[in-house]
């Protein structure tokens, strides 16, 4: 393992069981400085175990976390002054406004960034003024994720950030992710949608059973696991699963609602395939798309579960 | 030190936003003083009939005689009229009802060495809610007087006796230090109740996740409630005088002494419900049931002698027993501390159990 200095987080064999199960067992990896981490997987997984031992909340029972060069299990306060956490549970103190909550947690923190910043990121203007448990749900939880940013930390930890968050707010939240990246800094995102983590993260663990069973770039994931593409259609007079799977170089049929859905390694001969019976029967075919296997086909593939259960 | 303020001002806040909090902290108590109050205003203006059986402790028995005939009611009238004679013929008279209470002082009490201790008993007709309201307390507090006056060598007349002499003792002199303690256990045992509402819905976990040290977040926690505490006490003495015209004759030291380490005991005892109850929906109960049967055995209301006999083992483990002891012969008698030791010795021993078993048990998350 080299030990470059841009390497702002080293796990290294990494060991917590409660009772007889191995919550983790043995992990290792690295974050780079700048780099979007994601950690995927089913629930029960081990990811927020990781996460927390990661961030000094922990302690596991064997093996080392090293933040900015930090052992997280020793340094534990100097490790929590320099970066910032957004835990699951996006509750805070019910009976405190917007705007106390978050002189409260700046005064925590040696460093830290106006309040009016945390307002902003949080898009809360007009509720400064709010008490907590009067915000809704995305307020709190846009609440939640822009005060891990109050000490501005060098490396985020962001649990299911945009849980809750409608659309709009899941792009902004995106954006601030982002440019949190652009100044350099560093992002471990665990999260349920493939598209956030296919979007947003540099390299993804996938996790199950405690262990990381695959560790790479989001597409080389996908590359390496699937090699398939996936052509979608609707087709009046469906001809059969039979008929379908008996053309050329298609391996398999999904049908999801009106949509038809066929797995193929050889697109253009699929497709000619595909036409040729379509004209034969004289069927319509529409809204014809090709697209390439996701994330969540990756997913699923590795741990025989869906994401979101 | 910026931590410590930052969760003490957060305390504040979510206290006086709390409205179930501030209702139990200061209006549910001066509601039971203005109410008791004046439900038994007249209560203690009526003259006991006492009999002394001296057998064979005529100093004892002088120094009772004496403390009883010199506590005064409104108008110049005695509280107490005493007879004396032997204990054969004083409880026929208070079976017939011409007396109220008979005294038996046992031989030897006039021979006690220091440290050494012995009882008189007490007869009286436990059917009638006067005599447990307010004779025998005012027959305790007599009592108490003497004992201390007799424990530290002092003269015949000394402090303790003229703050006994000038003082009427009413139902409502009995019943304000019991208010008193009953809203410090009320405070204390239901600060509990945010720990674990904190806990459940994760926000202790994420302060965890802060450079903030959980001793901060607990000093500061209990600081603010010292505080709040120390108020309501303070309310409650400030209505009791004002309204009542209740003084406190003890040493304002050793009241705020005690009302401290009394709310460090029922703090405690929140705490160590908090370590014990995991949600707030189970921890709800538990807590009535730590503070009712408190209230009504402890003696907040009637006094403990009052009570049945079979209940006195549980009267005499619960602290609000000695906390409502304890203060009642601070503010009525002006006992000294030193002179409440086993009162001293059982709270602490309560705080210390209470706080050994949260440490032991509680958890963050």
């Amino acid at each position: 393992m080299d030990v470059s200095p841009n390497k702002v987080i080293e796990v290294t064999n990494l060991v917590k069981s409660y009772g007889s199960v191995k919550a983790v067992n043995q992990i290792s990896f690295e974050v780079s400085q700048g780099e979007v981490f994601g950690m995927l997987g089913p629930n029960g997984a081990g990811k927020t175990t990781t996460v927390e031992i990661v961030e000094g909340l922990r302690t596991a029972d064997s093996g080392s976390a090293t933040v900015l060069g930090m052992d997280v299990s020793k340094d534990t306060r100097a490790v929590k002054e320099r970066v910032g956490v957004q835990s699951q549970s996006p509750a805070l103190f019910p009976g405190l406004k917007v705007r106390e909550i978050i002189t409260f947690f700046r005064s925590l923190y040696k460093k830290s960034v106006p309040t009016t910043q945390i307002i902003e990121l949080a898009a809360l203007q007009e509720s400064k003024d709010v008490l907590f448990r009067n915000l809704s749900g995305g307020q709190q939880q846009r609440l939640s994720v822009a005060l891990a940013f109050v000490n501005d930390p060098e490396i985020i930890f962001l649990d299911e950030p945009t849980t809750g968050l409608d659309p709009q707010a899941r792009r902004a939240m995106w954006e601030v992710i982002e440019s949190f990246r652009r100044a350099g800094k560093t992002v471990v995102l665990t999260t349920h949608y493939m598209e956030e983590a296919q979007r947003l993260c540099d390299r993804i663990a996938i996790m199950d059973y405690g262990q990381i069973i695959a560790l790479d770039s989001p597409q080389r994931l996908i590359d390496s696991n699937i090699k398939e593409s996936a052509i979608q259609f609707k087709m009046k007079e469906y001809p059969g699963d039979q008929a379908l799977t008996s053309l050329p170089d298609v391996s398999k049929v999904v049908r999801e609602g009106d949509d038809v859905i066929v797995y193929t390694n050889n697109i253009p001969s699929a497709i000619s395939g595909l036409l040729g019976m379509a004209s034969q029967r004289s069927a319509e075919l529409s809204e014809l798309s090709v697209r390439q296997a996701t994330l969540e086909d990756v997913f699923l593939k590795l741990t025989g579960k869906r994401i979101r259960d | 030190m910026r931590a410590f303020t930052a969760v003490f001002v957060a305390r504040y806040r979510q206290f006086i936003r709390d409205r179930a909090a501030l209702f139990f902290s200061f209006i549910f108590p001066i509601i039971f003083i203005l109410l008791f109050g004046w439900a038994f205003q007249n209560m203690g203006t009526q003259t006991f009939k006492i009999g002394l059986a001296d057998e064979g402790s005529p100093q004892t028995t002088a120094y009772i005689t004496l403390g009883l005939n010199s506590v005064i009611l409104e108008g110049n009238q005695k509280m107490f009229k005493t007879q004396s004679g032997n204990l054969d013929d004083l409880r026929a008279s208070l079976e017939k009802g011409n007396l109220d209470a008979v005294i038996d002082i046992p031989a030897g009490m006039d021979t006690l060495g220091p440290g050494e201790s012995d009882n008189v008993q007490v007869y009286y007709d436990a059917s009638q809610t006067v005599n447990q309201q307010v004779l025998i307390p005012a027959l305790s507090q007599v009592i108490n007087a003497i004992d201390e006056r007799l424990g530290s060598y002092t003269p015949p007349i000394g402090m303790n006796q003229q703050s006994v002499q000038t003082h009427e003792l009413r139902y409502i002199d009995f019943l304000l230090p019991g208010i008193l303690g009953m809203t410090l256990m009320f405070i204390g045992v239901q600060g509990g109740l945010p720990v674990i509402q904190q806990r459940q819905a994760h926000i202790i976990k994420r302060l965890g996740s802060t450079p903030l040290r959980r001793s901060t977040l607990v000093l500061g926690d209990l600081l603010f409630r010292m505080i709040v505490i120390l108020a309501s006490a303070a309310l409650i003495i400030l209505v009791g005088r004002l309204v009542f015209d209740v003084r406190m004759v003890g040493n304002w030291l050793s009241l705020c002494g005690i009302i401290l380490l009394g709310s460090l005991v029922f703090v405690s005892l929140g705490y160590l419900i908090a370590a014990l109850v995991k949600t707030q929906e189970s921890a709800i109960p538990v807590v009535q049931i730590v503070n009712l049967p408190m209230m009504i055995l402890s003696g907040t209301f009637f006094s403990v002698a009052s009570m049945p006999a079979f209940i006195e083992p549980v009267i005499k483990i619960l602290p609000l027993t000695y906390l409502n002891d304890a203060l009642r012969q601070i503010m009525v008698a002006g006992t000294p501390l030193h002179s409440m030791t086993t009162d001293i010795a059982v709270l602490a021993a309560w705080a210390v159990s209470c706080l050994a078993i949260t440490i032991r048990f509680f958890q963050w998350d």
